[in-house]
């Protein structure tokens, strides 16, 4: 029972459910949300177990290599959608969006093999897992703000699924303000890995992989919210922006394993 | 002439300006190749631009002078972009190796630094101790403690420990353990006027290069060289267990004189070129990592306070209106 292993498929199962019980009620006309929801809880409560066994075992937390990083983000992300459904009951239905998105990374998570990862010396800092969590919140706003970018475009074609939603305009609103509250957890979450990487290693940033395309991504939040002040894109073309943030976000924090073998790699 | 003037202040306010800006400095760190960050004046410009940009955005829109949240970030956005600036123009980064039982020496760093740099490395004094360096199984090198004498203002010194993650920092300048450490012997030459002269030869970096332990010494007061080599019939590393840095026990040091090969343990002397060579003892040396960046609190401030204005502007708008714009209407409400 103590093996972290075994909790994480049942864990795993339990998203990939949520989500085909959302289809469904979507499929249906969404008046319920209650059974993905409920999935998705006890999906969160599995897969905390077993993020927490493997943190007693290894002695460090889930962000030091690909398997970790992947784990504790879906593990986050799922959270960030159900909480974010939780304060905004009317943005249930956008359940049936943004779940199949975050079910490419469970997917993902079942092939990558769970090596037991060691902490490099200079991640036994607080502004390690304060800037991890800074970045959790970043991504997991942006996530609910995808959702409901995904809703948008896609009730052209599935009008019946989302018609419980309020209109585009609103959604194109609740999403921006998603968007503005993740730029200042993605600012804040830079400002805190510079001050752990001056500490670290005497350099507030290095322009490695990782902190480029953060940068990037940053630079890409400021272009969507100046369209936003100045232009007034329709909520389509808005919503595009936000998926593609949301894709720049993505291509970040789980992109970068493909260029080195560890978060900040080259600073190691 | 004020109608030139606000057109070129509208110009300077482009986000184009913006953008332009940021890309050339990610130009730049992509063209500096080796360098992490590069510092000197081609990196601060793009940065200086980018406060001027900012500054004219903030003069030529009311509407981002009207709103105290916005105001205030980009004011600090403007901020962190001067002081980016300055940083580049001041900051050094470099390196050197240090021998155990011997002093910093300014002239062994070398480093690259912006043109304002002061250059105040020989005012840094500190004495190489040993050190003790742990490695997990498959040669993960973990925990690395270096002990150091720094001068503690009287007669005496004080002990510090200084580790990849834990700096020493003197007169602004950080400190840090590497990976690149090694051997050295420490060998004394009497030459044929009777003078002795003593140097440590640092070995490559180990265990990086276990394989190729040798380095050349320049007999002091000729310009004769003989190659040096440390041969260790058992390794101190481990390729699947851990272990810890130490010097090894059985080790000899191998002397190529021309054509002939000696062998000599510490103590050892050896008559060479007209002179003697003696053995005295085998030391280690540490590589520090070093760099320097005195603006960092005031760029870490203006950070904190740019994103605490953000916070503002957004809880600001976030509570005085709703995001259903159907209930907005209703209520007849929006203050944008």
């Amino acid at each position: 029972m103590l093996d972290d292993g075994l909790w994480l498929p049942v864990a795993l199962g339990l998203y990939l459910g949520a989500t085909a019980a959302a289809a469904v009620a979507a499929w249906r006309g969404g008046a319920s949300y209650r059974l993905p929801m409920t999935l998705v809880t006890a999906a969160l409560a599995v897969h905390g177990v077993a993020l927490a066994l493997r943190w007693m075992r290894l002695g460090h937390g889930p962000y030091v290599d690909l398997f970790e990083v992947l784990s504790s983000n879906v593990w986050s992300l799922h959270f960030a959608v159900l909480l974010g459904c939780l304060l905004v009951p009317r943005i249930r239905p956008m359940l049936a969006a943004a779940l199949p998105v975050l079910q490419v990374l469970v997917l993902w998570l079942l092939v990558v093999p769970p090596s037991d990862a060691a902490a490099p010396v200079t991640y036994g800092t607080v502004w390690l897992p304060v800037h991890v969590v800074l970045g959790k919140v970043f991504l997991g706003c942006t996530a609910i703000a995808t959702g409901l970018s995904l809703v948008v475009l896609l009730r052209r074609r599935a009008p019946r699924a989302f018609a419980t939603l309020p209109g585009d305009a609103s959604l194109d609103e609740l999403a921006y303000r998603f968007v503005l509250v993740a730029f200042i957890f993605e600012s804040l979450m830079l400002v805190a890995g510079a001050i752990w990487a001056q500490g670290a290693w005497g350099r507030y940033w290095a322009w490695d992989p990782l902190e480029t395309w953060s940068f990037v991504t940053w630079l890409a939040v400021i272009g969507y919210l100046h369209l936003r002040a100045v232009r007034r894109p329709s909520p389509a073309l808005a919503a595009l922006c936000v998926i593609v943030i949301f894709v720049l976000a993505f291509s970040t924090f789980f992109g970068m394993p493909f260029v080195s073998t560890a978060p900040h790699k080259g600073a190691i | 002439m004020t109608s030139a003037l606000a057109r070129a202040g509208r110009i300077a306010a482009s986000l184009w300006v913006t953008l332009a800006s940021v890309a050339a400095a990610a130009a730049v760190a992509l063209a500096g190749g080796g360098e992490v960050f590069p510092i000197g004046l081609y990196i601060a410009l793009p940065f200086a631009i980018l406060f001027v940009n900012l500054i004219a955005a903030l003069a030529t829109n009311a509407a981002l002078r009207r709103r105290g949240g916005l105001l205030g970030f980009h004011l600090a956005l403007a901020a962190l972009a001067l002081l980016v600036a300055a940083d580049r123009l001041m900051a050094l980064y470099g390196h050197v190796e240090v021998t155990e039982g011997a002093a910093f020496d300014p002239d062994l760093v070398e480093a690259s630094a912006g043109p304002l740099h002061p250059w105040t490395l020989d005012r840094v004094r500190f004495a190489q101790g040993g050190f003790d360096i742990a490695y997990a199984p498959r040669m993960k090198r973990r925990d690395t403690v270096s002990e150091i004498f720094v001068p503690d203002g009287g007669s005496s010194w004080a002990r510090v420990l200084v580790g990849d993650d834990t700096p020493l920092v003197a007169d602004g300048y950080r400190f840090y353990t590497s990976f690149n450490k090694g051997f050295a012997p420490l060998l004394t030459y009497v030459g044929q006027d009777g003078r002795a002269q003593s140097g440590a030869v640092h070995l490559p970096s180990y265990p990086l290069n276990y394989f190729k332990q040798g380095n050349e010494w320049v007999l002091p007061g000729t310009e004769e060289r003989v190659k040096l080599w440390l041969h260790m019939p058992e390794p101190v590393y481990a390729e699947d267990v851990a272990w810890r840095f130490r010097k090894p026990e059985d080790a000899r040091l191998v002397v190529i004189d021309g054509e002939q090969r000696h062998e000599l343990r510490p103590g050892d002397v050896l008559p060479l070129r007209g002179g003697l060579l003696r053995y005295d003892e085998l030391r280690t040396w540490m590589g520090y990592a070093i760099s320097y960046n005195p603006l960092v609190p005031w760029m870490l401030a203006s950070a904190a306070l740019g994103v605490l204005c953000l916070a503002w502007h957004v809880a600001g708008r976030l509570r005085r209106t709703s995001w259903e714009l159907e209930r907005r209407k209703a209520g007849g409400a929006d203050a944008g």
